[in-house]
């Protein structure tokens, strides 16, 4: 607005007023101050304006900051459900009591006041928390909302509330022994939770980013309904036989998939304290066991893939079997010279164990090998347990691991290896989670040819028609199945009265698509059984009464019109042909 | 010169405003938005209560006991089953059809004459 020639010498003079001393007209010198004021005021408020701006500018983003915070302690996980959807494992919010020592005025009023809503809260604890020089203590986690109104209301300085997820299982104890549980920071200790920790949610936790409340659940392979039924069944047998345990797995053959897994006693995952407890272990994936006689069901797809032996071969049971020391005997003895079939549906030790030393001990140790028996068993579930194998394996290892004794596995592994035999040959890891037919035909392996397993189903059914497991010929569901009586060992030696019973079943034996596995663990003699604690007397029985029960939940539509086991060969030679 | 410090002046009232306006306006939303955050939170974790208390209603034991105590069904036995096409042939029609049925076509011409509702126009009663 000034001209620039008027403007410079105003600047000139201001220039002047600053660099010369006293003697200068006192009128300049006084604008000169005044511009020199304006100046300096100008900058503070620019600057403050400049500091205002960006607070309103940041306030935003500090209040989202606090809101993360405050959500990443309530660690989430993810739903766990199981094959239809229905809900195991679900996170639901609770509130979680904390102080901040450093704010608290008085300690002891305020323990007085919290003991007083919270009576099992433990004074001296909690005194001990609130005089450390600790920015941040919890006092009580999950306490329930009636309490934290009135702990709110009580307005006690420096204590405060976070919501934190607590993890339920509405089930309870019905799939313990797969879901597993977590700790208090919502942790997975065991089982499925823990695997699903491993799968990258541990370190979500970690970076604080496990908040989003949509996580994919996880679908287990599990079906409700036939869990309960299968654990109900099995607590009723375990009373009934006054067993100290029993389990049952339910697989399907096809896809490898559990459907179902109970071991009794199990624990209750919403109070894992009882987890711990060595009697509530999951037998089928973290105890091994001699399986007795349900591994004939090996040694017999052994000796019948290796196309030496056929259905019509016989061997000589005629006598014990003498080996160094041991003698090998039946247990229902015929002292006669026995066919495949017959070996199978009397369960001849003797038998078993001739069928396996024609063999050789390679041919049988490289068998169990390739079925798995040998090695580690690893599901999703991280409780496993090595099979215990013998270190020098001889010729008296392949006689009595032929009859299943002296190799202890899981019994998972077991029904692993007899699921390969039965549906076609190929072996299946087993899952818990839930998994599509491509899949497992993409993991398959086969192990035994399609004949093979075509005679096995035979054999199965054919034992249940009229071997040792015909008290489980539920009419219209066309069962087979191999039973088993393993001693156990007490103190070095084989005992007579503890047994281990377990019963092996597929079903529908023509075309199996489900495998069921029955374990007793020491079960008694009854009157109603004649004293006999055999597998036939206990765990075949069970095993009937849980076919029937599920199988119209497992979707197996009865048929009454199938022919004898006889006629079966028969029948899929002819459709193979 | 005056006018022009006025309409400066003026602007800038009016741009302040605007800025007002708008900073007060973002705030009424930003409020909104974490309102609206808080209270699907809310929502989510009562939906998961009551998601894991239904849960628990509909456990298979709990049913299995309310059944025992109140109803009278037996498990299903496997002869209880069937198959649809073991069902019959479907009886043939109780009713023969109208057209040859006789009383039916002497009473047609005669429901113009009883009146009671009257057919729908273009179509022929049968």
């Amino acid at each position: 607005m000034n001209d620039p020639k008027k403007r410079e010498s105003r600047w000139q003079r201001v220039l002047r007023s600053l660099l010369y001393g006293h003697n200068v007209d006192r009128d300049v010198k006084t604008k000169a101050r005044l511009g020199l004021a304006v100046v300096a005021f100008v900058g503070i408020f620019s600057i403050i304006a400049i500091r205002l701006v960006m607070f309103a500018a940041t306030s935003e983003g500090h209040g989202g900051r606090r809101s993360v915070t405050q959500d990443a302690v309530a660690t989430a996980r993810p739903d766990i459900l199981d094959r239809n959807g229905e809900i195991l494992a679900t996170d639901i919010k609770t509130p979680s009591l904390f102080a901040e020592p450093r704010k608290i005025i008085d300690v002891d009023e305020a323990i007085e006041l919290l003991t007083a809503v919270l009576p099992d809260l433990d004074a001296n604890e909690v005194r001990e928390r609130l005089s450390s020089k600790r920015g941040f203590v919890w006092l009580k986690r999950e306490i329930t909302p009636r309490q934290q109104q009135e702990i709110h209301r009580l307005g006690i300085p420096g204590v405060g509330f976070l919501t934190e997820n607590k993890r339920v299982y509405p089930n309870g104890p019905v799939v313990s022994h797969e879901i597993g549980h977590v700790n208090i920071d919502n942790q997975g200790i065991a089982g499925i939770e823990k695997w699903l920790d491993g799968q990258g949610l541990a370190a979500l936790h970690m970076a604080g980013l496990a908040t989003d409340q949509l996580q994919r659940p996880v679908n287990l392979a599990v079906d409700l309904r036939v869990q309960y039924a299968l654990r109900d069944e099995l607590i009723i047998a375990r009373d009934k036989y006054k067993a100290k345990a029993s389990a049952g797995i339910i697989a399907d053959v096809n896809t490898g998939e559990i459907v179902a897994m109970v071991s009794e006693p199990d624990f209750d995952p919403n109070n894992p304290r009882e987890a711990t407890d060595p009697n509530r272990l999951n037998r089928l994936t973290t105890g091994v066991y001699e399986m007795g006689s349900t591994f004939k069901a090996l040694t017999l797809a052994m000796a019948l893939d290796s196309g030496r032996v056929s259905l019509s071969s016989s061997f000589d049971a005629r006598m014990p079997l003498r080996y160094g020391k041991f003698e090998i005997h039946d247990f229902h003895a015929q002292k006669r010279v026995l066919s495949v079939p017959e070996i199978f549906t009397y369960s001849s030790n003797i038998g078993t164990a001739r069928m396996a030393l024609s063999l050789g001990v390679d041919y049988h140790k490289a068998f169990l090998k390739k079925l798995g028996q040998l090695d580690r068993l690893r599901t999703e579930l991280p409780e496993s347990a090595d099979p215990l194998v013998p270190k020098h394996w001889g010729e008296l290892n392949t006689v009595t691991i032929a009859f299943g004794h002296g190799l202890s596995v899981a019994p998972l592994q077991a029904v692993m290896g007899i699921s390969a035999l039965v549906n076609g040959g190929k072996m299946i890891p087993p899952t818990f989670l839930k998994r599509d037919q491509a899949e497992a035909e993409r993991l398959a392996q086969r192990v035994i040819k399609p004949e093979t397993a075509e005679k096995m189903r035979y054999l199965m059914r054919l034992n249940v028609e009229k071997g040792t497991a015909t008290r489980a010929n539920v009419a219209g569901y066309y069962v087979g199945g191999k039973t088993g009586t393993s001693e156990k060992v007490v103190g070095g030696r084989y005992s007579k009265t503890k047994v281990l019973t377990s019963f092996t079943a597929i079903l529908p034996a023509d075309k199996p698509r489900y495998l069921l596995l029955i374990m007793l663990d020491e079960p008694q003699g009854l009157p109603e059984t004649h004293g006999f604690t055999t597998s036939g007397w206990n765990a075949v029985p069970v095993g009937a009464q849980v076919i029937e029960r599920v199988a119209p939940l497992l979707d197996v539509a009865p048929r009454f019109d199938l022919p004898k086991a006889d006629q079966m060969l028969l029948v899929s030679a002819k459709e193979t042909r | 010169m005056r006018l022009l410090n006025i309409l400066v002046i003026g602007a800038l009232i009016l741009a302040a405003s605007f800025v007002y306006k708008i900073k007060f306006d973002s705030t009424l939303q930003a409020e909104r938005v974490a309102k609206l955050r808080g209270e699907l939170r809310r929502e989510q974790s009562a939906i998961a209560v009551l998601r894991a208390e239904w849960a628990k209603l509909d456990t298979p034991g709990r049913i299995q006991g309310l059944a025992d105590r109140h109803l009278a069904l037996q498990p299903v036995k496997a002869t209880q089953f069937n198959k649809l096409d073991h069902l019959p042939e479907k009886p043939p029609a109780v009713v023969p059809s109208p057209n040859n049925d006789p009383i039916g076509a002497m009473l047609a011409p005669l429901q113009d004459v009883t009146g009671s509702v009257p057919p729908p126009a273009g179509r022929r009663p049968q």
